[in-house]
């Protein structure tokens, strides 16, 4: 006890001089390096959890994008899907992943007269047949010719990719069902000749 | 005062700040919250309450019932199944062999996308079904989480935050049974047998039968609960008002945000 007192009057008794002052120091580099790498981890964790606040999204979707995946598809979102992967392999090369067409290598498909048709028979022919020599479309002269791309697709994947032609890029037209491709099919035949614009207008809608 | 105007502002600070953070903040985000529309039936989404519900709503709060349940279901998952539904024409034994090589049920969004493209690459046609899974899901017998859509015609809402009894967010599916619910609410223990709720005995009467006739509304009581012969229990206004809002308090339609496959689709 007493030794303890002795110790508080020692040090309440320091010399003046030895009083402490505050003196300016530079903020070490490490903090600011610690503070910057929590901050980008706290970002990157908000960012990938975090939802951006989108009132829809709630645990266990982590973000709108996953939310929307988690949807159950109907059929015909489901068709629309299946149509648009087969239109990049098989269509998107000419005619553009955005149906707006190629100069020189094929016409548009957006707004397109010969897609936008009532039924898709006519439609159907130029996949199933080919086409080839001059045709108007959207009012500017084409002067093409195209494979009988679609001849080695199902009934089932032709009909989506059509499906997907004719509801995209502000497209609205009706479904396209596999039977109307196995009858157009059977129209052309094994060997089929390119048609010509002239005899594919001759065939009905 | 020398500090009055630090300390005022240090008070606006942390009032104001807490305001925008737990009122304007929320508002903002939720208080255009609109009716929406349930998946799959495309019905509108809360249902409006009865007259008799919206009252029950109240005596549900002035019992406090609040105090021991809560009213929002948590989820800690999705599990996808792909089921088959038609084998197709083309070559149903190459299919119905596949389905024997594959993990159909349990899987998550990538697996169940794979296992449904290697089916349809055979000629199969598949559908992907979703269920929620989760400690609450699975305990209370629930379909899918709680979402703010839930608590529209709330005011206020009462999601509480100790479970000494269970979640009553669902309850209305889960029990759909009127009369259980008031015998539950006159004598707990008759029936769930190690109850720990209160009676609420006040929300009854216990009156003398008629001619000896017991009235429609009286209760069908067990024995070892029932009152002296030629009487019967019957439930007050109150009762039947906070039942009615018991059986409206639902959580089971497949949303946007917290979607599921129902029952009933399934094949």
């Amino acid at each position: 006890m007493n030794d303890d007192m002795s110790d508080e009057s020692k040090s309440c008794s320091l010399p003046s001089s030895t009083e402490p002052t505050a003196t300016r120091s530079t903020v070490p580099m490490w903090i600011f390096v610690v503070t910057l790498l929590l901050l980008f981890l706290g970002f990157a964790f908000f960012d990938k959890k975090g939802g951006w606040f989108d009132v829809r999204v709630y645990a266990p979707y982590n973000s709108s994008e996953e939310l929307e995946a988690a949807q159950p598809k109907s059929a015909a979102a489901v068709a629309m899907a299946a149509g648009k992967k087969n239109y990049e392999t098989y269509c998107g090369s000419c005619h553009g992943n955005d149906g707006a067409g190629k100069i020189a290598q094929a016409p548009p498909l957006s707004g397109s007269e010969w897609v936008m048709t009532k039924g898709a028979e006519r439609l159907a022919h130029i996949p199933l047949a080919g086409l080839g020599g001059p045709i108007k479309v959207e009012g500017k002269d084409w002067n093409m010719n195209m494979a009988a791309m679609g001849a080695g697709l199902s009934d089932t994947d032709l009909a989506a990719v059509l499906t997907y032609i004719r509801g995209s890029w502000g497209n609205k037209m009706g479904e396209v069902s596999p039977d109307d491709i196995k009858k157009v099919r059977a129209e052309v035949g094994k060997a089929p000749q390119p048609y010509t614009g002239e005899k594919l207008m001759t065939m009905p809608e | 005062m020398k500090s009055g105007f630090s300390i005022f502002l240090a008070i606006l600070l942390t009032l104001g700040g807490s305001w925008i953070g737990f009122v304007v903040a929320p508002t903002m985000q939720l208080g255009t919250a609109k009716l929406t529309t349930a998946l799959v039936t495309g019905d509108t989404w809360p249902q409006q309450r009865t007259g008799e519900a919206t009252l029950g709503q109240q005596i549900y709060r002035a019992n406090g019932c609040v105090a021991c349940h809560t009213m929002q279901l948590r989820q800690d998952g999705v599990s996808f199944e792909v089921v088959l539904t038609s084998a197709g024409k083309i070559n149903p034994t190459a299919v119905s062999n596949l389905i024997s090589t594959l993990t159909l049920t349990g899987l998550n969004k990538e697996a169940a996308d794979i296992a449904a493209d290697k089916i349809s690459a055979v000629g199969g046609k598949t559908e992907t079904h979703l269920t929620a899974t989760g400690a609450d899901i699975s305990n209370y017998h629930a379909v899918r989480r709680s979402v703010a859509a839930d608590y529209l015609y709330d005011a206020p809402v009462q999601l509480g935050s100790l479970r000494a009894g269970p979640d009553l967010a669902n309850i209305g599916a889960r029990q759909p049974v009127a009369a259980v619910h008031l015998q539950h609410l006159y004598a707990p223990s008759s029936v769930t047998a190690k109850s720990a709720m209160p009676s609420y005995k006040f929300l009854f009467e216990v009156r003398k039968q008629i001619n000896g006739v017991a009235s429609p509304d009286a209760l069908n009581l067990p024995a070892e609960f029932a009152t002296a012969a030629g009487y019967e229990v019957v439930p007050k206004p109150e009762a039947k008002q906070l039942v009615a809002y018991l059986l409206s308090l639902r959580a089971d339609a497949p949303l946007y945000e917290a979607p599921f496959t129902p029952a009933t689709t399934k094949p």
